[in-house]
């Protein structure tokens, strides 16, 4: 069994949180008293200013920063709904009650802020991101989509209601949403050795139904496609809490590939956050050179799979190594392969014969 | 020169037949059209007679119909009543009676030009219903002279029916017709007719009683006459050939008939009671020489060379004076036969006869006919024109003058027109009318300096205005031309083209806006496009001036827009700081965990100060 280091991480990030927005209400509420128009300090998201740290092996934002001031009338409106916002989150993280991008629209109607439309507010939200450097699931503020994580994983929920209580997420075969009130739990101790982060949910049941998380003793995540970020940040802290190393298993084709290198090393638009990313996150595959291999049922790609390719081999991180090597492979190809595409050798399949043999290769990169 | 103070001369120059059949043109082509260019006529006869002599108009309008219960069109009785110097009861017969008579064909700014405006009027009334004119004028303030008139067609001659004279106190004149109109129809026209006129004729007061008995009452504005225009020579450039022909067959340079009453004239001039001897005649000639007029020292110089005395002269008829080949011809009544009779060069009459028939030299003739033609300039135009300054005008043929007028046309050197014929409103009577008639939050107004096309001078003035009781319908144009408003054929005008050419949006003039423009074009000859008086044609000089009149305006109503859109900007800015600072004051304080709020009113006045932050 491990168990996690430090003590209640949640809780400490949450009283971090909470002073942070103390620190921002007493700035503006001294300046008001003083006279003095207040303003907020919001690192650029232009992207002459998104630049990739190689040593921290993901994208970040520059030095370069935007001030916010209601000094200039044509931001006082921005202003004012910015201030709202770390209000209103203020509000939501001391009574522990969770929202999503929509309910933030709603919500700030009955505060006479005049959004226009949901772009405007999510927007506000990203400043706000910016602002405190946390993710927005920090706020409690969640998007729509869910992925799910399932197996031998103790967590003791922190929202309010819950507080204290434990649960272990091996209980249920159809696996636990990743939401509020799992996101913002400590996690407490696990007898597993890996994780395996995998694209697709109709894989995630099999790994299941195959006991995938006892055989090889796996904590299983279902991405849902593109990991949104409550579960980049699960995968984040099962990592470095709970010390268990990620794999990732996604279809074979570019998409495939950069779903890996997002859980590895974050995207662009979330540049400004830190957090999110796993950099240690292997990709098992399936990669380009896996489909010759193991002879995989392939369909060709589209025009924009091709365009996808050329627009990777510009970002810095596929300049080298294995990433560079399989882009290159699946433009030669201009073939692609799910990762159902193993049922062709049986249900099991993938289970039995491939995943070992990936985790075996594993070891060597 | 004439004076604006001297009595009107008159003379008369064309049949009215002619214009009875081409009443179209005239702006008499309908019920309709006919009542409102029936109104304009005489109320603006009533405004030049006033403007002529310095008087403040007071003009009375009314329209009523003959028998209210009719449908239009129907007759209407058309009344306007002025205080203007009224004129003299032996030239009332022929000024209303005969087209063509009028007192405006010298060089000077006025509003009729062709002297029918009211006759055509007159006669379209006694077409259509067949009523007498009536005309009631006081010229002197003492006898009040009443004409009631019909008018003979085919001889341009009035048939007097009624001539009363009463006792009068004030001078002015009273005209009334009766004429076929469709009030329905020109009634908006001609609301709007008097409306404009009131707004260019800032110094009138004008009275309007429509057939509803609804009054428009429009007072003065401003107590100053403008300074009115003086007559003048016409330019060189402004001339054609047969107003050079006109010229030179004045009276002046003319061989006289000889009748009786130029004997009478003769005889008088040298104080003759008797009859003398030829010999006699002449001697009594050269010791008056000095003192008697041209046209008798013609004739006393035909009676030297044929040798006769006034029984002679009664029966002859001189034919012609070829002084090329030094020669009378004359046509003896009593002989009925032709006589031919040589001059002798070396007779001293001789060059009394040639200068007759040939006229001035040209030289003399461009320095003495025209405005702003010196010795110089006529010197150098002769040569421009290689044609020698001692040429007799007389003498030359019709190639000649031909040439002579095509060079006048040509000739660039020629100062450029006198204006002091014009007669603008003035920047301050105009700028009155406008505030008084718009109400509005800006203004601006511009007399430009005098210009010329084709010799004919002109000044283009103009107003523009924005918002206060303007309604926010878009641009309006009001044109004017010599102060009479141009409400029909806009289509083709030079001001609206010159308007509608303009990008509005660089001035800071955008949608709809609450907009009028007030153009006033003077000149001797306004470029009508038609016989209407409606419309202007588009000289490239006065676009030109009409361009750099609006561009100014415009630019200055841009500096108060912009001063405006900064007042609003202010306003705007206050608004958003008191809406949004006590909200972002109610967030502070739960965020910083406290009870109180902060004193934020400091800040909701300073937002709403700063300059805008670029
Ligand atoms: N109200 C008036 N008071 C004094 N004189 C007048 C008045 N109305 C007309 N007259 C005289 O009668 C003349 C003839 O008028 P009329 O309208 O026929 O011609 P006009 O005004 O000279 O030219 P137009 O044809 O352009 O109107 C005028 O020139 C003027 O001398
Ligand atoms: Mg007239």
């Amino acid at each position: 069994m491990k168990n996690k280091s430090s003590a209640k991480t949640a809780e400490t990030r949450k009283k971090r949180l909470l002073s942070m927005l103390e620190q921002q209400g007493l700035s503006i509420y001294e300046n008001l008293d003083k006279g003095k128009f207040p303003q907020f300090v919001i690192p650029s998201r232009s992207v002459s200013n998104i630049v990739y740290d190689k040593k921290i092996r993901q994208y970040i934002l520059g030095s370069a920063n935007a001030v916010r001031s209601s000094r200039n009338m044509s931001q006082l409106r921005s202003y004012t709904q910015l201030a709202w916002l770390a209000f209103f989150v203020n509000r939501l993280v001391r009574e522990g009650k969770s929202s999503t991008l929509r309910d933030i629209y709603y919500s700030s109607q009955a505060f006479s802020i005049d959004f226009e439309d949901q772009p405007e507010s999510d927007n506000i939200i990203v400043d706000l991101e910016a602002v405190l450097t946390s993710p927005r699931e920090e706020f409690h503020i969640f998007p729509e989509e869910r992925s799910s994580v399932f197996g031998d994983l103790t967590i003791e929920y922190t929202v309010p209601g819950y507080e204290g209580k434990r649960m272990n997420l091996s209980d249920h075969p159809d696996g636990y949403l990743i939401g509020p009130s799992l996101s913002s739990a400590e996690l407490v101790d696990t007898s597993a050795e890996l994780v395996i982060a995998i694209e697709k949910g109709g894989l995630f049941t099999r790994f299941v139904e195959e006991k995938v998380h006892k055989k090889f003793k796996a904590i299983i995540v279902d991405t849902a496609g593109q990991a949104p970020r409550s579960t980049r940040n699960l995968l984040r802290r099962l990592n470095t809490e709970m010390g268990l190393p990620v794999v990732i298993l996604a279809d074979g084709d570019v998409y495939g590939e950069h779903i890996a290198m997002v859980i590895k090393s974050g995207s662009a638009n979330a540049a400004h956050l830190r957090e999110l990313t796993v950099p240690d996150a292997k990709w098992l595959g399936v990669w380009a050179t896996d489909i010759e291999k193991y002879k995989l049922p392939t369909i060709p790609m589209t025009e924009s799979d091709i365009k996808r390719i050329y627009d990777l081999q510009k970002d810095p991180r596929y300049q080298e190594g294995n990433w560079k090597k399989q882009l290159e492979v699946f433009l030669k190809l201009k073939r692609k392969a799910e990762l159902e595409a193993f049922s062709k050798y049986g249900l099991t399949n993938i289970t039995d014969k491939y995943l070992p043999a990936k985790l075996e290769e594993s070891k060597s990169f | 020169m004439e004076t604006y103070l001297s009595k009107e001369v008159f003379s008369q120059i064309s049949p009215s037949e002619f214009f009875y059949r081409n009443r179209d043109l005239a702006g008499f082509s309908n019920p309709t059209r006919s009542l409102y260019t029936s109104v304009r006529e005489f109320v603006e006869n009533a405004l030049d007679a006033c403007d002529h002599r310095k008087i403040l108009p007071d003009i009375h309008l009314s329209i009523k119909a003959v028998n209210p219960e009719q449908a239009d069109p129907k007759h209407y009785i058309l009344t306007v009543k002025d205080n203007g110097p009224g004129i003299d009861p032996e030239h009332i017969p022929l000024a209303f009676g005969t087209v063509l008579y009028g007192s405006k064909f010298g060089l000077k700014q006025a509003r009729g030009m062709f002297g029918l405006g009211a006759t055509m009027a007159i006669l379209y009334g006694q077409i259509t219903t067949n009523k007498p004119v009536t005309v009631k004028s006081c010229s002197d303030g003492k006898s009040l002279d009443e004409f009631v008139m019909l008018l003979d067609i085919q001889k341009n001659k009035p048939v007097i029916q009624k001539h009363t004279t009463k006792e009068g106190s004030k001078t002015g004149l009273t005209v009334s017709i009766v004429l076929e109109g469709d009030y329905s129809k020109a009634g908006s026209k001609i609301r709007d007719y008097v409306y404009q006129t009131s707004l260019i004729t800032p110094y009138a007061s004008i009275t309007f009683e429509d057939p509803s008995g609804e009054k428009f009452h429009y007072a003065r504005i401003v107590k100053d006459m403008p300074r009115p225009p003086t007559v003048i020579k016409p330019h060189p450039h402004g001339i054609d050939v047969e107003t050079i022909r006109r010229m030179i067959t004045d009276t002046h340079y003319q061989i006289p008939t000889i009748d009786n009453k130029m004997i009478d004239k003769v005889k008088k001039e040298l104080s003759l009671k008797k009859n003398l001897s030829p010999k006699e005649i002449l001697e009594r000639a050269q010791k008056r020489w000095s003192d008697i007029s041209k046209p008798v020292r013609t004739v006393i110089s035909v009676m030297s060379f044929l040798n006769i005395d006034f029984e002679g002269l009664q029966k002859i008829r001189i034919d012609d004076i070829d002084v090329a080949n030094k020669t009378i011809t004359y046509w003896d009544f009593g002989e009925s036969q032709s006589h031919a009779v040589e001059l002798s060069p070396e007779s001293p009459y001789y060059k009394q006869l040639a200068s007759t028939v040939q006229g001035d030299t040209l030289l003399t003739f461009l320095t003495k006919r025209f405005q702003r033609v010196g010795p110089t300039t006529a010197e150098k135009f002769c040569e421009f024109a290689k044609f020698k300054p001692d040429k007799r005008i007389g003498s030359m043929t019709n190639e000649e003058l031909v040439k002579l007028a095509d060079a006048l046309q040509k000739f660039e050197e020629f100062l450029a027109p006198d204006p002091s014929c014009l007669a603008p409103l003035g920047e301050e009577p105009l700028s009155k009318g406008i505030m008084k008639f718009f109400n509005p939050e800006f203004a601006a107004v511009w007399q430009r300096n005098a210009s010329a096309y084709s010799g004919f001078p002109f000044v283009v003035e103009m107003g523009i205005a924005y918002g206060g009781d303007i309604p926010p319908n878009g641009l309006k144009v009001y044109r004017f031309a010599n102060r009479i408003p141009l409400l029909y054929d806009e289509g083709s005008d030079v001001v609206l083209k010159i308007v509608n050419e303009t990008e509005w949006t660089r001035y800071k003039i955008k949608g709809d806006p609450p907009l009028v423009i007030v153009s006033h074009i003077c000149s001797t000859r306004i470029p009508y496009k038609t016989v209407g008086k409606e419309n202007v044609a588009d000289r490239p000089e006065l676009e030109r001036e009409l361009k750099n009149a609006l561009q100014y305006l415009a630019r200055k109503l841009a500096v108060h827009m912009s001063r405006q859109g900064a007042a609003d900007m202010a306003k705007k800015r206050a608004n958003l700081y008191s809406k949004y600072v006590p909200l972002i004051a109610q967030f502070a304080t739960e965020l910083a965990g406290k009870k109180k709020e902060p004193n934020y009113n400091q800040l909701i006045r300073m937002g709403s100060e700063i300059e805008e932050q670029v």
